[in-house]
């Protein structure tokens, strides 16, 4: 019995552990929906509406009507046209810690980035990525095409 | 095949003949994964930097609407000026659906005390007005102090004078929620100086608005 109850527990901590990981913060918010905009999480695709929470790992999607506009909570904001998506493959803001980072994967369609804190604090630290070349910056707006695949 | 799609397509194809140097073709080939990049001058004017770059190769985009095009596999193209018609075309749809930037003010406190400073009072006014310009508006607000006193005390004060700013916010209609509140305390100064030092200008609340 006692047993058990220990292998209950310890299947209870491990099965919590995953759960809690993904109660990360948020790393942004939706300002701005056009036509069919989505957000893609874990696998599953949400509608995306003004004031959703973007997290770590989601993907921006949008339809072939469709716009999104997006801010982090570093101030970097990221807009895209219709047939894109974009994923958010890693957010760290923590500057206190000294703890900032930067990933997107531009993977297909049309996409407007604007650099925001993380790009002045450690430009190396970001990581704009398309299938055929990494962009690094220096503060700044650029735009990004990708034909899809 | 849609319109949006078509569309795209086209603009993606006028564009590869503006970029594209010698004989004109009519029909540019569009290849899977084949990247443009193009730098945007920022709001102010400025032009930032950006570097371009795959196994094959690397280059600098430095000047205003300075243009890149990449195929998979091969060296970034040289970089060429896209006409801001093109860039219009190409990226309107996008540049279209651009948050608002982000906008940051500083208030300054009296010494050892949660009391804005008479200037600072109007300038709360600004953060305000400034926050119902937001869709899904988010304030951040950072509570400092100088290096007076004991650090961990200037925790405390540098948090309840960011917690004066978020209850004047509320006042002013905004949302709670959407208010995020911290204290650095002494620990990240605007003018370094050494401890126990009074500085007016380290004595202050910085908010985001998002």
């Amino acid at each position: 019995m006692k047993a058990q109850h220990w292998i209950a527990a310890i299947a209870l901590v491990t099965l919590a552990a995953p759960a809690f990981a993904q109660q990360a913060s948020p790393a942004g918010r939706v300002k701005v929906v056009s036509g069919s905009a989505f957000i893609v999480r874990s696998g599953g695709t949400i509608r995306a509406e003004v004031g959703q929470s973007v997290f770590e790992s989601d993907s921006l999607r949008t339809g072939e009507d469709g716009s999104i506009g997006v801010t982090l909570d570093d101030d970097t904001r990221l807009s895209l046209g219709p047939s894109s998506e974009v994923r958010l493959s890693t957010f760290r803001y923590a500057p206190a810690q000294s703890s900032v980072g930067l990933a997107m994967n531009f993977l297909r369609g049309i996409a407007v980035y604007v650099s925001g804190q993380i790009a002045k604090l450690a430009p190396d630290s970001v990581r704009l990525e398309t299938p055929s070349a990494i962009v690094g910056v220096r503060g700044t707006t650029l735009a990004v095409q990708v034909v899809p695949e | 095949m849609t319109f949006a799609r078509r569309v795209l397509v086209l603009v993606a194809a006028a564009a590869g003949l503006q970029l594209a140097c010698g004989p004109v073709r009519s029909q540019t080939p569009q290849r899977k994964g084949q990247t443009t990049v193009v730098l945007l001058s920022e709001s102010d004017g400025s032009v930032g930097r950006a570097t371009v770059s795959n196994p094959s190769g690397s280059v600098e985009l430095e000047t205003a609407r300075a243009s890149t095009t990449v195929e998979q596999g091969e060296a970034p193209a040289q970089p060429k000026e896209m006409s801001e018609a093109d860039v219009k075309r190409l990226f309107g749809a996008a540049l279209a659906v651009q948050p608002p930037a982000p906008a940051h003010f500083t208030l300054y406190f009296e010494f050892d005390s949660d009391e804005l400073t008479t200037e600072s009072r109007k300038l709360l006014d600004d953060v305000q007005n400034a926050v119902k310009g937001y869709p899904s508006p988010q304030v951040t607000v950072i509570g400092h102090t100088d290096t007076r006193g004991a650090a961990t005390a200037n925790i405390g004060l540098g948090l309840r004078r960011a917690n004066v700013v978020r209850m004047r916010l509320i006042e002013a209609g905004l949302d709670g929620s959407a208010i995020n509140v911290t204290s650095h305390g002494e620990a990240t100064l605007l003018v370094p100086t050494a401890d126990d030092v009074p500085e007016p200008r380290n004595r202050r609340v910085e908010i985001t608005v998002r």
